[in-house]
């Protein structure tokens, strides 16, 4: 949970995986372990289920479908038929994100989205991804995307666009940070003052929140790419 | 999340909604600060030491503001959506 603060009992450091030396320094490394991890729980996850897909879903392939369906109806509704093109990417995000945030609420394990690095890695892949999108429907006429609605508001609506643009991936890392951090600094307090009675009831509430951010997250990619898809206005 | 049709109230309307209003606040703050930084950076690039952070802070800031305005726009969408939806029910 919350590094700097006292915790009983974390993964990382028992693995010798809490910080790694390059070059004469010392750089945190518990986050890109956890990540692993992550990274870990969601391939095997994905093997079992591909391993026995059929056509009467089993119980673990039916949630994969319920998310992953749900989530696609969701997209396709809001971009159109483009967006089946680009969901792969998208749910992988949410998959992804939803597993780190998820992992902070269980005992031994850290959630790396409450580390900025993780989350600025993501954000700045989003905001490459989205453009690169945006280049490769438009080639050089994306830059009308930048442009406003009239030609002669250009000089005025192209710093706003870039300074808007920029500044996406700046609140999608600090809203996801800030998030995630503030609510594993929240749990590691209350479970100072009341163990277990303060923490329980608090997972309910802290496990919805985790949701909606890898959520938000999903949502705000998805407007990102609608954007840079459809017509320049 | 799960996108049903027609089936009394949609939940995923109200995740949607929740996740809009919940960008609101952040990009109030981060539009100016990106104005402010690159403002500061072609100072010291150019050598025109208070004009071009003035200049594009002011940017930021209306650019926080359209942003917000847009998704002010879009939380009203959904909204006349949903009362669209509840008033042909009645009928």
């Amino acid at each position: 949970m919350a590094s700097g603060l006292p915790h009983p009992l974390l993964l990382a450091p028992l693995a010798g995986m809490d910080s790694i030396t390059i070059n004469g320094e010392v750089v945190n490394f518990s986050h890109v372990f956890y990540t692993w991890i992550a990274m870990a729980i969601l391939f095997t996850l994905a093997f079992l289920v591909r391993g026995q897909i059929k056509l009467v879903p089993g119980k673990l392939q039916n949630v994969f479908e319920v998310i992953i369906g749900g989530l696609e109806d969701f997209v396709v509704g809001n971009i159109g038929e483009d967006g089946r093109k680009i969901f792969h990417v998208l749910i992988a995000l949410f998959l992804f994100i939803i597993t780190m945030n998820l992992m902070g609420l269980v005992p031994g394990f850290d959630a790396p989205t409450a580390n900025v690095n993780t989350n600025a890695a993501m954000a700045l892949f989003t905001f490459g991804y989205y453009n690169w999108i945006g280049l490769r429907r438009w080639g050089v006429g994306y830059i009308k995307h930048f442009c406003g609605p009239f030609w002669w508001l250009t000089p005025l609506m192209l710093p706003l666009e870039l300074i808007s643009h920029c500044a996406r991936p700046l609140s999608l890392t600090l809203r996801l940070f800030g998030n995630i951090r503030g609510e594993e600094i929240v749990l590691i307090l209350f479970f100072l003052l009341a163990p277990l009675v303060g923490t329980i009831p608090i997972y309910f509430l802290f496990g919805l929140a985790k949701c909606l951010q890898a959520f938000i997250w999903f949502m705000l990619s998805m407007i990102y790419l609608k954007g840079s898809l459809e017509h320049a206005h | 999340m799960v996108v049903k049709k027609n089936k009394g109230t949609n939940p995923g309307k109200y995740v949607d909604t929740m996740g809009t209003v919940g960008t609101i606040g952040l990009h109030m703050v981060s539009h100016p600060a990106v104005g402010a930084v690159a403002g500061y950076f072609l100072d010291d690039w150019l050598g025109t030491k208070p004009w071009m952070f003035i200049t594009f802070l002011i940017l930021g800031v209306i650019a926080g503001f359209r942003a917000v305005y847009a998704d002010t726009k879009k939380v009203m969408r959904n909204q006349d959506k949903e009362d669209n939806e509840r008033f042909q029910r009645k009928d």
